[in-house]
């Protein structure tokens, strides 16, 4: 990858010392049939916030989704720590929410990677997960909403749904792919204050996709700019 | 006209009238087919003979309502009864076979298999299953019960799949990148994304098991269908036909609570009918009666 600053370089160089990379790309062309972005190296510490800038169709999202582990590279290798269940937190762009379900049910579907691969799906998650559920639901203020199911509400609340379902995994990765979509400026800062509370809380790590600049650059510690099927990361 | 469509259209209509010439034959033995046909409808078929509805003589009758103790009601309660447990039993059995098959859940290989199992069931229609299972376990109403479990299983399943794939991917990946198990996946995402066509498909199979249940009778194996082929073997022609408006009054009402039931499971129904005939509206015509409800209160 290229970096433009030399600062960058010192504080990735700072970073990489105090602690290891959850994520490390290595000579990655990633894409479906050809390839999209080209010769990817890069690390992600714990705690980054990584923010992926760049026109329509160049690759953002394809970049995401090889991140998050659902499509393969077309060459390189990926060293990535949050494998296990429930280890990643996926908000897509459509949100990927259970549309007939409750509010409810679909934060407890993030609940629920908490619990052992083994733990029957027909057994409830038990007093204190069900009492976190009902916290996060609080925090991000869907309580009200919560037995709604998911196709009547909002595009807002839709997406504060998503979140909570991200944050209850406690997961060590978030990926959102444009998750904030066409919501307005208000609703806009009331889910970025909630997320970045939630994100030093369980101190997890965001990697997202973001059309808007301003936006990505009032969330990210880093940016990574899409140009020319090269990834430059930029100072913030 | 697009002369090539043209062209299609005058093959198509000739290819058409040779196949029916070459099936028909012997044009002659038409003649005259209207006039038995009229016969038959108004000297033997009409007017129904409706004793059909009344308490079987020389029976004991121990309800109250002479109607309970009558051919009709135990031949169409009966056939209710073998529909309602083959949708049951084969929607039980068909939906993992059909979870299976679904490509977007596994992959291709297994879904063939699946697929092949289903195709397998349903390429026997339930009379040929009914036959099989009268010879192997005799005449009655279980055989007829089996084989259209066999045949639901078939039929049901592919309608299953299909819906389970045409469910949309996003909530499928998420479930996926989490780490969520197959089974988690198949029961918190995939049933509630597919629910309203698996309720609609299940209430259609019910009715098809219903109509297909009449005939399951001529081959003995339970149901109305039974009365109705004991009434043709002995030429009883007006009770036959009796037990036939029976029928189709039956499958009638069903399609009606059919249509009720399906209204509450589309996603056009978020909204409350005002009314519940307009159930049997199309859902834009019900919206609007619903608006202007609103709107007067």
């Amino acid at each position: 990858m290229k970096q433009q600053s030399s600062d960058l370089e010192t504080r990735s160089s700072d970073s990489a010392s105090d602690m290891e990379p959850i994520i490390q790309l290595r000579n990655l062309n990633i894409g479906y049939t050809k390839s999209l972005v080209k010769d990817i190296t890069a690390e992600i510490y714990p705690g980054d916030r990584i923010a992926i800038i760049g026109p329509s169709g160049i690759g953002k999202t394809t970049l995401l989704r090889t991140i998050a582990g659902l499509i393969a590279p077309v060459s390189g290798e990926i060293d990535n720590d949050c494998v296990g269940r429930g280890q990643i937190g996926y908000i897509p762009q459509k949100l990927g929410l259970v549309r007939h379900s409750s509010a409810r049910n679909n934060v407890m579907l993030g609940a629920r990677t908490r619990k052992s691969r083994l733990h029957l799906p027909f057994f409830g998650l038990g007093e204190v997960l069900n009492k976190e559920v009902d916290n996060i639901l609080q925090k991000l203020g869907i309580s009200e909403i919560s037995d709604e199911p998911v196709r009547i509400l909002s595009g807002g609340q839709q997406r504060r749904v998503a979140i909570a379902r991200a944050l209850i995994q406690k997961p060590k990765l978030i990926v959102a792919d444009e998750f904030l979509g066409e919501l307005d400026l208000d609703n806009i800062d009331s889910i970025i204050e909630i997320l970045e509370a939630q994100l030093s809380e369980i101190n997890a790590t965001l990697v997202m996709v973001e059309h808007q600049e301003d936006i990505a650059r009032s969330i990210a510690t880093r940016i990574w700019r899409i140009v020319d099927n090269q990834i430059i990361e930029e100072v913030i | 006209m697009n002369s090539k469509l043209l062209a299609g259209i005058v093959i198509t209509t000739i290819l058409t009238i040779l196949a029916i010439d070459d099936i028909v034959g012997d044009w002659s033995t038409i003649d005259g087919s209207f006039e038995n046909l009229y016969v038959f409808f108004t000297q033997d078929l009409f007017p129904p003979d409706w004793s059909i509805l009344s308490p079987e003589p020389n029976k004991q009758c121990n309800s109250e309502i002479g109607f309970f103790c009558s051919q009709a009601w135990k031949g169409i309660s009966e056939t209710l009864q073998m529909a309602f447990i083959a949708t049951v039993l084969g929607f039980v059995i068909s939906l993992p076979i059909a979870s299976l098959a679904a490509n977007n859940l596994y992959p291709l290989p297994i879904a063939m298999s699946a697929r092949v199992v289903l195709a397998g069931l349903r390429s026997l229609p339930s009379i040929i299953w009914a036959l099989i299972f009268t010879i192997a376990i005799g005449f009655g109403p279980f055989s007829g019960v089996l084989a259209m479990t066999l045949y639901t299983i078939g039929y049901l399943g592919k309608l299953q799949y299909e819906a389970i794939e045409g469910i949309a991917n996003e909530p499928l990946e998420a479930s996926m990148a989490m780490g969520l198990t197959k089974s988690e996946r198949f029961l918190f995402v995939v049933i509630p994304e597919s629910s309203n066509n698996l309720i609609s498909q299940s209430l259609f199979m019910f009715e098809y098991n219903v109509r297909h249940g009449t005939v399951l009778g001529l081959v003995g194996a339970g149901g109305i269908g039974q009365y109705i082929d004991t009434n043709l073997k002995f030429f009883i022609y007006d009770k036959a036909m009796a037990f036939l408006i029976v029928i189709f009054v039956v499958v009638v009402m069903i399609d009606i609570l059919s249509m009720v039931i399906r209204s509450y499971v589309t996603d056009e129904s978020d909204f409350k009918r005002p009314k519940w005939w307009t159930v049997l509206l199309p859902s834009d015509a019900a919206m609007s009666i619903h608006k202007k409800s609103l709107e007067e209160e």
